[in-house]
């Protein structure tokens, strides 16, 4: 006895749908919802301009101070300049220099603070979390299960994991915010001795650079600010001579990451009312299998004298 | 009188048909601790004990991970692969009780028992990668979820999925060794079992739900991921096609497991049953196979299967071994050959294997350019923890009515306790017949 036309039928329309009624009445709501992703009040951010940073890494000790990070000894106890972003470093120069002596740059490179972090959607219990106020993307030790999502999803590559010890931290700019509270600047803006890197509100530094693309026509790359719209919107903000590809930052396009990704996840989980639906109509069809099945068993139960098993 | 003409005589009452698998039987007469069931339980304790030096020393020390790749076998080998392995109480599930394959039913306890056991093995090694799994306790405030996050949906989902319903449908088998066991437990025992019936539509229905949004919420977590997976892997599908390969995977374990178990227990195989989950599997392999190639097709990607880098070749290879393993499985229904299916399953479900290994490892284009190489410590922690699982599998098969068998199996294990522990007579074991034999309630 197996399934009749019939029953497929109605098993389909029972689970499917409900399916189908939920994701056409969530679809047209979907392209709203990416446009505009909302900029916090009081969106703090940094701007760094490639082209006058002259790569003399004071912003990484600076940095180093102002989070109090040891020095990273783990090689042969003498303490030597990182070569990337690591558990104890978050902020780093970097160099850019093509072989055929077309024009180098430094980049610094730090959490880029996305207006919709990927880290943040990841995080499964909202360790890393964007503040609504400043936008600062921060992590606390508390929610962190030590998952390393973020690591996966950052599409910067920023945020890092601890590898050694019991109690392992996740590393990223956090922007300074103690010392924000504290009403100072960040450690790596305070140092900076060509003013390569700024704090500042977004909107004021997003006004600066655009000045300054303005006053020197040709010079940036593409006559643009790489995370005004890139991933979304990012609250660090970038300007240089290469291309933003060569240093590291990807071009991801307007649209944010989760955005990009997770729009369908997010629609088919909202407020959970599909799965119950589904849940409601795979009850249904399960109670009638169940009957069948008892029944069934409970025949051959007194055929064989033995007993059933369900 | 001897136990044979007995059972032959309560066989002569019900038609019999000597292969066709009607009850669960539990592997008799076969010592649970033996040379194998030592080595198991011996990797499961080395595995413990590096374990409790991971939880001192950290991730570092003790695994390849690194900063490029954040995430080693024990979440994508242990937990994204062997989960899928374990998707039979899923899968199996809904052929039997959503769309009525009702032969299928003979292959359900299999299927729920291994995937207890790939779940709770895979849920015990995510909680040990984890860095920081103290803080797994906001599993339970659900206002600190973070409802939008593929991983939250599965760690929570999984571990509510392995700790409730399945571990709910998996008590039967532990009910029916009671009523067995004490003709005085029978009232209780009987009582539970009327409970858990009037719950068992609920308790399905979570247990098809739930795997469904964890196990594609498995593929959502590399969406995230973005362009650092390969586009051969990387697509808005993931999460279909994650789902769709613990479909076809799992049919594959369970029969595939089952055959295995009847072969060494020397089990008559029931055909009727293994050609019906042969043919199922098949159509999922195809519907699935079709499904990946049209999406790459449409995304444009197809052309990067001809580079000759690493990424085509896992492509390549994980695609002939699910197509070869498929066609492996339809060329079986017409020879009935048992040894091609089992190849069949074999391939089909290495071949998903690698697939959902592949996004997170062997397609991740890890930035910066690095590697990563399982340790020596992690693959021996990953081993254990299998071990665990099988050593589990074995004690169980052997002491519950789990393997599935034909009506004879039943009466000759009971000839066998007869014969064997004749004190089982006057513990109530076999009282009231329920061995098919007519025993008058004086006679102990």
């Amino acid at each position: 006895m197996d399934i009749t036309r019939r029953e497929l039928i109605s098993t389909i329309a029972k689970t499917g749908v409900p399916a189908a009624v939920a994701v056409s009445i969530g679809a047209p709501s979907l392209h709203a919802e990416t446009e505009n992703i909302p900029v916090p009040s009081a969106a703090v951010g940094l701007l760094y301009d490639a082209s006058i940073c002259i790569g003399c890494k004071a912003c990484e000790s600076a940095c180093a101070e102002a989070n109090d990070t040891p020095p990273d000894t783990r090689g042969d106890a003498l303490h030597q300049a990182p070569n990337d972003l690591n558990d104890l470093t978050r902020n780093i120069i970097k160099l850019y220099k093509p072989e055929d002596g077309s024009p180098a740059s430094f980049v610094k490179r730090q959490c880029m603070h996305c207006l919709d972090p990927a880290c943040a959607a990841g995080c499964p219990f909202q360790a890393l979390h964007k503040d609504p106020e400043t936008g600062i993307v921060s992590w606390t030790a508390e929610e962190c299960i030590g998952c390393r999502y973020c690591t996966i999803t950052c599409p910067y590559h920023v945020p890092r994991f601890q590898w050694q010890g019991y109690n392992p931290r996740v590393t990223k700019c956090e922007l300074c915010s103690t010392r924000l509270e504290k009403g100072l600047r960040p450690g790596c803006t305070n140092v900076c001795p060509t003013g390569a890197v700024i704090f500042g509100p977004r909107t004021v530094l997003l006004e600066e650079a655009k000045q300054r693309i303005k006053k020197t026509p040709g010079k940036y790359y593409q006559e643009r600010v790489y995370g005004e719209f890139d991933n979304g919107g990012t609250q660090s903000i970038y300007l240089s001579r290469v291309a933003f590809g060569k240093l590291g930052l990807p071009e991801l396009g307007p649209e944010s990451v989760p955005a990009k990704t997770l729009r369908w996840q997010r629609r088919l989980y909202q407020y959970f009312a599909l799965p119950a639906l589904l849940y409601v109509g795979l009850v249904q069809v399960i109670r009638k299998s169940l009957k069948g099945h008892e029944q069934e068993a409970h025949e051959r139960e007194k055929e064989t004298g033995l007993r059933a098993q369900l | 009188m001897s136990s044979t003409t007995l059972s032959n005589a309560t066989a002569s009452q019900a038609p019999i048909n000597k292969t066709r698998w009607e009850r669960a039987v539990p592997v008799y007469g076969v010592p649970v601790v033996n040379r194998a069931f030592i080595f198991l339980l011996g990797m499961t304790v080395l595995a413990f004990a590096l374990t409790a030096y991971r939880e001192l020393a950290g991730l570092g020390p003790v695994s390849g991970m690194n900063d490029a790749y954040g995430w080693g076998i024990w979440k994508t080998f242990n937990v994204m692969v062997l989960t899928a392995l374990g998707s039979g109480a899923f899968a199996v599930g809904i052929a039997a009780w959503v769309f009525r394959r009702k032969k299928l039913h003979a292959l359900m306890r299999m299927a729920l028992l291994t995937s207890f056991l790939a779940y709770a093995c895979g849920l015990l090694l995510l909680g040990i990668d984890a860095g920081r799994p103290w803080n797994f306790y906001w599993i339970v405030f659900p206002w600190k979820w973070n409802m939008h996050s593929p991983l939250a949906e599965v760690a929570i989902c999984m571990s509510i999925y392995a700790m409730i319903p399945l571990a709910l449908e998996n008590i039967p088998p532990v009910l029916e060794r009671l009523w067995y066991f004490d003709s005085r437990l029978r009232p209780g025992v009987e009582r539970l079992e009327r409970g858990l019936h009037k719950f068992f539509p609920w308790i399905i229905a979570a247990a098809y739900l739930l795997p469904g949004m964890h196990q594609s919420s498995l593929g959502a977590l590399m969406l995230l991921a973005g362009e650092r997976v390969h586009p051969l892997w990387q697509t808005p599908w993931l999460p279909f096609l994650y789902l769709g390969a613990a479909t076809f995977m799992s049919f594959g374990c369970v029969a595939g497991t089952t055959m295995l178990c009847c072969t060494v227990y020397r089990r008559a195989m029931d055909m009727e049953v293994l050609d019906e989950a042969a043919r199922i599997t098949s159509w999922l392999i195809f519907g699935w196979l079709g499904w990946r190639l049209l999406d790459i097709l449409f995304r444009g990607a197809f052309g990067t299967a001809f580079h000759l880098d690493r990424f085509a070749g896992v492509f390549w290879l994980e695609m002939s071994m699910i197509s070869i393993g498929g066609w492996m499985l339809r060329r079986s229904l017409q020879t009935h050959e048992t040894r091609s299916m089992f190849l069949g399953y074999v391939l089909s479900s290495v071949g998903g294997m690698i697939y959902r290994f592949s996004p997170t490892t062997l397609a991740f284009r890890a930035n910066p350019e690095s590697l990563y190489f399982p340790s020596a410590i992690e693959v021996l922690v990953s081993l254990g923890f299998i071990c665990m699982g099988v050593a589990g599998f074995l004690l169980i098969v052997k002491r519950f009515g789990i393997l599935p068998a034909p009506l004879q199996e039943w009466h000759d294990m009971a000839s066998y306790f007869r014969f064997r522990r004749p004190y089982i007579r006057w513990t109530g074991y076999f009282k009231y017949g329920h061995f098919g034999e007519d025993e008058s309630p004086d006679s102990d």
